[in-house]
């Protein structure tokens, strides 16, 4: 049972790891963990949950605006990448937040083709880093139900 | 919120700091209220702009500190900042990804008391609490200063007893603000007459500039409708005025400590800091603009002469030819110089003409303080050198670098074509002609920088062309002397250059040259110092010394 516990968190331990080498979270992140105590144990899972329904509303926005061939709003997009860089960055979404950095230059200059390829990447981005979140948190979930307490994750 | 609550409030301040959050985007405001919340402060969040400006409107005690973020949907967030600062006078974090220095400064401008960038970290949010202390405390401030002009208002200190209360310390603040409000309209505004002012000023004298106070100012003057804040704000003018006039002449003194202080150093870096802000320093290099940066002394050295030396014996009137005195720094006309030329050494010769500037006031060592600060503006310094600057492209065709760059040091026959050439007679050149030749003998081995033995010539020419120029009543005031000046240079330091070539060889120049010269130009100039009352009196003096040091200087 120990064992497996172990295992469990060492295979955790191993996966946090290198979520943080393959640029997919960042220190904000460890903030982030570093907020979740007794009082608020669902935190991270709260504030992610509310990241990726914002990245959902967002994303939507901008293939709407996008889709408007001739007249795109491109300060409307704009803006919804600034706000989506903004909750990346806060939560510690390193490669959505870069793609987000991109993207803006590619609005301001109104470059139409360069900004849907973005919103495509952006729109990967995220899905991808919601199912390793979500591993993430399933291996949270078996280390507890194993007995076992959540290793905290020391990034150096 | 009760009295109870709100004396709790302040006794552990900076916990239960109540904070109002105000972001359109969910992720950020949860973050934000958990790091809040982790910093023990009470929050209230809101997506919505219009919220929360209701919310804060409702009860205006009711928060401590607003925290928004810039861009939101319903309502700009520098719009929101402007009118929770105006209603509420609440402190006004801004919130942003924006790190544009653009957005920050609209955040300032529009009144918030700090910007945060996201991602904000809590050690930023532990802080923020000293935005509503320092509020809290200006606003004390400001009240307590006009609160001894507002009469009492007992009555209606009771009404505001009944009011709900933050704290103790904001609703005293609250109190005294609106105290001072009513001071504030019943004052009316006083015109400052100059009946008044003499007035005004007749009492400044009595007590002493130093013991001026309002209260005493206000006694004496006996008028009526007066206030002591009237005075004290007329007072506080009065001394700035003063301030500013003091500021300037010290300044001028203090340059003319500063060109004697690094004169002393003997070190042109330092020079180079005074004058510019890059000190540029002297090599060897740099004489090969020799040529034409020796052109260049005249008008500099006239300066330079002038300034230390001069200033103080002249009577004030006279500095206010056109700019021969020296006011400020030359260098930025020099720096036009330098677009005028093609030539590379005017880098170098910047420093140069530092150098040459405190070299008249080593000479003048003891006495500089007593240069006059009432120094004319050098807007026709700089005239006059642009115009002469003109001039300098010839220097190019004359340059012979390193004979000409000695030309400095050991021009004996130099100044006497200098001065000959001008108005000034032939004594002011053959004086210090003489006094090189006297160094030229003197053979002392000085550690002596080349640049020094640059300045010291050219200092000396410079304080010649100063004295002769004053105690004539200016010569040319205008380009067109100083234009012969540096033609004359240019011949002469052509002739020099070969002279000395030919009679002391090539290293004989600099060595004997050099310390020889120098010697005897600051003892020339030490005399001309010490003499100088005796000489502006005796003006017709002044001429005769002049032709006999000059044939003194001219014998080998």
């Amino acid at each position: 049972m120990d064992a497996h516990v172990a295992q469990l968190q060492m295979q955790y331990r191993n996966y946090i790891l290198s979520l943080y080498q393959q640029g997919f979270l960042d220190d904000q992140f460890t903030e982030l963990k570093s907020l979740q105590d007794d009082g608020s144990p669902d935190f991270v899972a709260e504030v992610l949950s509310l990241f990726f329904d914002d990245c959902v509303k967002l994303v939507g926005n901008m293939a709407r605006a996008l889709d408007q061939i001739g007249t795109v709003d491109f300060c409307q997009v704009g803006a919804n990448v600034h706000q989506l860089k903004g909750s990346s960055s806060s939560v510690g979404a390193k490669r959505v937040k870069g793609l987000c950095i991109n993207f803006k230059e590619l609005c301001e200059a109104k470059n139409y083709e360069g900004c849907v390829r973005c919103l495509q990447q952006v729109d990967i981005e995220y899905k991808t880093l919601k199912a390793k979140l979500q591993d993430m948190f399933n291996l949270e979930k078996q280390i507890v139900q194993a007995g076992g307490i959540v290793p905290q994750v020391d990034i150096n | 919120m009760t009295v109870e609550q709100g004396i709790e409030a302040v006794d552990q301040f900076p916990v239960g700091m109540r904070v109002l959050a105000v972001d359109d985007d969910h992720t950020c405001l949860r973050i934000l209220e958990t790091l809040l919340h982790r910093c023990q402060y009470h929050v209230t969040t809101t997506d919505k702009a219009q919220t929360a400006l209701e919310l804060s409107r409702e009860n205006k005690n009711k928060f401590d500190l607003v925290i928004s973020d810039v861009d939101m949907p319903d309502m700009d967030g520098f719009k929101l900042l402007e009118l929770v600062g105006l209603e509420m006078d609440l402190p006004v974090i801004k919130l942003s990804s924006h790190s544009d220095p653009k957005y920050v400064m609209k955040g300032v401008k529009h009144g918030a008391c700090d910007y945060l960038l996201k991602p904000v970290r809590i050690e930023e949010l532990k802080n923020i609490w000293q935005h509503v202390v320092r509020k809290s405390k200006f606003k004390k401030m400001k009240s307590v200063v006009t609160n001894g002009e507002s009469e009492g208002n007992s009555d209606q200190n009771g009404v505001r007893a009944n009011r709900k209360r933050k704290d103790p310390l904001e609703e005293e603040d609250e109190e005294e603000e609106e105290q001072q409000e009513r001071g504030n309209e019943k004052k009316p505004r006083v015109i400052w007459t100059r009946e008044m002012h003499n007035k005004f000023l007749a009492a400044v004298d009595h007590v002493g500039i130093k013991n001026a106070v309002p209260k005493k100012i206000l006694e004496l003057m006996d008028v009526d409708n007066l206030t002591r804040d009237n005075v004290a704000s007329h007072l506080q003018k009065f001394r700035l005025a003063l301030k500013k006039i003091t500021n300037e002449a010290k300044q001028q003194v203090n340059m003319a400590a500063a060109n004697s202080h690094f004169m002393q150093m003997s070190s042109l870096k330092g020079l180079g800091g005074f004058h510019h802000h890059s000190p540029i320093p002297l090599g060897s290099s740099q004489f090969h603009g020799g040529a034409a940066t020796t052109r260049h002394y005249p008008s500099n050295r006239t300066f330079a002469g002038m300034f230390p030396h001069v200033s103080s014996s002249l009577p004030r009137n006279l500095h206010n030819d056109g700019g021969y005195m020296l006011q400020g720094t030359p260098f930025p006309p020099l720096e036009n110089l330098h677009i005028n030329s093609n030539n590379k050494a005017f880098p170098s010769f910047a420093s140069q003409q530092s150098s040459l500037l405190v070299a008249p006031s080593l000479v003048l060592e003891g006495h500089q303080q007593s240069s006059s600060p009432s120094y004319s503006p050098h807007l026709e310094i700089n005239k006059r050198l642009e115009d002469w600057s003109n001039n300098i492209p010839q220097s190019n065709v004359h340059s012979e670098p390193d004979a000409l760059g000695w030309n400095m040091f050991g021009n004996s026959t130099n100044q006497t074509y200098f001065c000959r050439d001008t108005d000034f007679g032939s004594s002011s050149a053959a004086h210090a002609d003489s006094l090189q030749m006297k160094q030229q003998h003197e053979n002392i081995f000085s550690p002596m920088t080349v640049a020094q033995l640059l300045r010291s010539s050219s200092a000396n020419e410079g304080l010649f062309m100063g004295q002769q120029k004053l105690e004539d009543g200016f010569m040319a005031s205008d380009a067109g002397s100083l234009d012969d000046i540096v033609n004359s240079m240019m011949t002469q330091q052509e002739q020099s250059s070969r002279v000395l070539g030919r009679r002391l060889g090539l290293g004989g120049i600099i060595t004997h040259s050099k310390h020889a010269y120098d010697m005897r130009i600051c003892v020339f100039f030490f005399l001309l110092v010490s003499m100088r009352v005796f000489l502006f009196r005796h003006k017709s003096l002044v001429l005769s010394i002049f032709w006999l040091s000059s044939s003194f200087v001219r014998e080998p």
